[in-house]
């Protein structure tokens, strides 16, 4: 077996042992519960709420062995969750995993556009401020990444929505606006993949791919900001540390340019610590999409919770909505993982001759 | 130099340090600075008709003005500084007495058991705080519902609505005073505490002053009360310092975007967010709806994050050199 598939399978198995804790965990918090309140996850349409009758509660806690030991309930409930049926939401009126899975391209989209824009701007910038400590170039990025990091996103982006979309008018929240889904509609647009940015190149209509990018542009700003300013602080004090190094001296006296002494040598020292930086902020991207989504209205999975948050209690939703977004920020953590693996030489070495 | 000089040869630390000591000056004196009086709930004070649904500019009565519904803001101000403060000192402290506990245990017994609590520690921190937010509430209100009560989560930043048509049993009454948020809180901020205490403990327990204590007779539990957890606290506290002013962001966030939390600078600003670009069409017309709120998180977040860097500075062993 090739030895970068085989690193490829051991970082798939340390996710796997990461999602069955965690999911553990979600379920013994299940557990502090009643049986009769954990028999409200299995509930089937129409019979939920207060109408579900004490017989009825009976007959689920008996066919899902919710008053068998704890193990043997998980097992269950991990069976259920890969069978697909992760329960009804009463308060979506549908299945949860179906709703949350065509939720999810909005979700990528967002997050995708913000990473691929914020890891090379903040590399960029925390390598051009490092490089020269104290220059003008420093000073304006310190007090911007100062200023990223301070300021919540939640704030810059009530801010931010009032000023160029309430004054303005130039970026609309929500992701699309009626006309234009009229308009998508009635030209027979063919959604591919759901992704809209996407969908739009493939349908070869670049009208409807900017005004996605207008929809898009200020809920990316505001959620890049944040993970810019740290990731380049991150990039930065490594460069401190790096361009005094013998290597980089023994570089410049063989006459290597400076440009390329920065873009090069010093840019694959600082990408493994920024790259390990990204993966152990993974979750509270996570969470950072998810709010960001919900303030500027785009139709993301955190929708599903926004609403299951607004009437009646809906535990489905929440416990499906909590697997998932585990499951996704899984997904996001391995693939930069791999990508560290690939453009570290030290990590590559080891991962592709070992 | 000794540390405590270095600490305060920075400006960064000392306005940290200012910051954070006008935080809980405020705080403590919040029923000084603004008494409440019988129409106060919560951080909230009525100055007038709540039909009134334009916000104010300042007066005597409101002297930061007031909200749509005539909420006085800076009485709002005042003590949400007051609940913040203790809302971050709380979960720093779970934090970070849990975080301690679990990597010094982990880190002492060692072996597989260290590499698997570790393994659950890495585990917490691919779960996405919004989402324990969210699922911990959910398990309460089922909770409360399958007691026999009726949960009733409310969007409009009035808080949940409980009702039950006979005397609430114990357990339903303890579980409503509980905050869901700060408990969630708590269990996805403990995580580095424990990563950082732990390593530190397993290169500490084979150290010769260890050695010594074992071998003069000292217990498990001895050793790690007395050498390992003293040896290993500072650079918790750090983490810990950083913490109170991410949770209160955090819980503000939570509370603004209306998924439950009583953060009283998130309702602040989500009750005001209409007004951020006041009649005229200007930014500052109608500034006292926000700026002052996003004034107080905003400088709550940099005070402790100052105070955390200047201490994990002054704490840094490389300094010494």
């Amino acid at each position: 077996m090739p030895p970068f598939l085989q690193f490829v399978i051991r970082r798939l198995f340390y996710s796997l042992l990461s999602l069955i804790v965690i999911t553990m965990v979600l379920y013994a918090g299940i557990m502090l519960t009643p049986p009769e309140a954990r028999a409200r996850l299995y509930l089937s349409p129409g019979k939920g709420g207060d109408r579900a009758s004490e017989q009825y509660i009976q007959s689920i806690i008996d066919s899902n062995h919710l008053d068998e030991p704890f193990l043997i309930q998980y097992m269950f409930w991990v069976k259920s969750l890969l069978s697909g049926s992760w329960g009804y939401s009463p308060t979506l009126h549908s299945e949860v995993l179906p709703s949350l899975l065509h939720r999810t391209p909005a979700t990528l989209e967002l997050a995708i556009c913000s990473l691929l824009l914020l890891i090379p701007l903040g590399l960029a910038g925390g390598l051009l401020s490092g490089w020269r400590p104290n220059g003008v170039f420093d000073g304006i990025f310190r007090a911007l990444a100062f200023l990223g990091t301070s300021v919540p996103a939640f704030i810059l982006a009530m801010v931010l929505l009032s000023i160029f979309y309430i004054k303005l008018g130039w970026f609309p929240p929500g992701r699309l606006d009626v006309t234009t889904e009229l308009d998508m509609t009635r030209s027979g647009f063919v959604e591919y993949t759901g992704a809209l940015l996407l969908d739009s190149l493939l349908n070869r209509r670049l009208d409807i791919f900017l005004i996605g990018l207008r929809h898009l542009a200020m809920p990316v700003f505001t959620l890049g900001i944040y993970h810019w300013a740290t990731l380049g602080r991150i990039t930065r004090s490594t460069v401190l540390n790096e361009r005094g190094r013998d290597y980089i001296t023994s570089a410049r006296a063989r006459g290597v340019r400076e440009t390329r002494l920065i873009w090069r040598h010093a840019l694959r020292a600082v990408l493994a610590p920024a790259l390990t930086t990204i993966v152990l902020s993974a979750a509270s991207i996570a969470t950072g999409v998810f709010v960001i989504e919900i303030i500027y209205n785009l139709a993301g999975i955190s929708q599903v919770i926004v609403i299951a948050m607004h009437s009646s209690p809906d535990a489905p939703a929440a416990l499906g909505f909590a697997v998932y977004s585990v499951v996704m920020v899984l997904g996001l953590m391995m693939i930069l993982d791999v990508i560290q693996a690939l453009v570290d030489p030290r990590v590559r070495d080891e991962v592709l001759k070992a | 130099m000794k540390p405590v000089h270095y600490f305060f040869s920075r400006w960064q630390n000392w306005l940290g340090l200012v910051i954070v000591l006008i935080f809980t000056v405020v705080s403590l004196a919040a029923p000084l600075l603004s008494p409440p009086n019988k129409t106060t709930q919560g951080a909230f004070k009525k100055v007038g008709r709540s039909s009134d649904l334009r916000p104010h500019p300042p007066s005597a009565e409101a002297p930061l003005g007031t909200l749509p519904g005539q909420l006085d803001v800076y009485h709002a101000l005042i003590w949400g500084t007051r609940e913040a403060m203790i809302f971050g000192m709380f979960v720093a402290l779970g934090a970070f007495v849990f975080g301690v506990f679990f990597g010094t245990i982990s880190g002492y017994v060692g072996g597989i058991v260290n590499s698997l609590m570790m393994r659950i520690a890495d585990a917490f921190l691919t779960f996405p705080a919004l989402a324990g937010v969210v699922f911990l509430q959910q398990l309460v209100a089922v909770t409360i519902e399958s007691l026999g009560g009726t949960f009733w989560f409310n969007s409009d930043y009035h808080g949940r609505v409980v009702d039950f048509q006979f005397t609430p049993p114990p357990f339903a009454v303890f579980l409503l005073k509980v905050d869901p948020i700060l408990i969630s809180l708590i269990l996805f901020s403990w995580m580095p505490v424990a990563r950082l205490v732990n390593t530190l403990v397993v290169t500490l327990k084979n150290a010769d002053f260890i050695q010594a204590t074992r071998a003069l007779g000292g217990s498990s539990p001895w050793i790690i009360w007395r050498h390992l957890i003293p040896n290993a606290i500072s650079p918790a506290i750090v983490l810990a310092a950083r913490d109170v002013g991410s949770s209160v962001i955090l819980q503000a966030t939570i509370t603004f975007i209306g998924l439950g939390g009583s953060s009283a600078w998130g309702l602040l600003l989500s009750l005001g967010r209409n007004w951020v670009i006041g009649p005229g069409g200007s930014l500052f017309t109608t500034w006292w709806v926000f700026v002052p709120a996003t004034l107080a998180i905003t400088l709550f977040g940099i005070g402790w994050n100052l105070l955390g860097d200047g201490l994990s500075d002054m704490l840094d062993p490389r300094r010494m050199k």
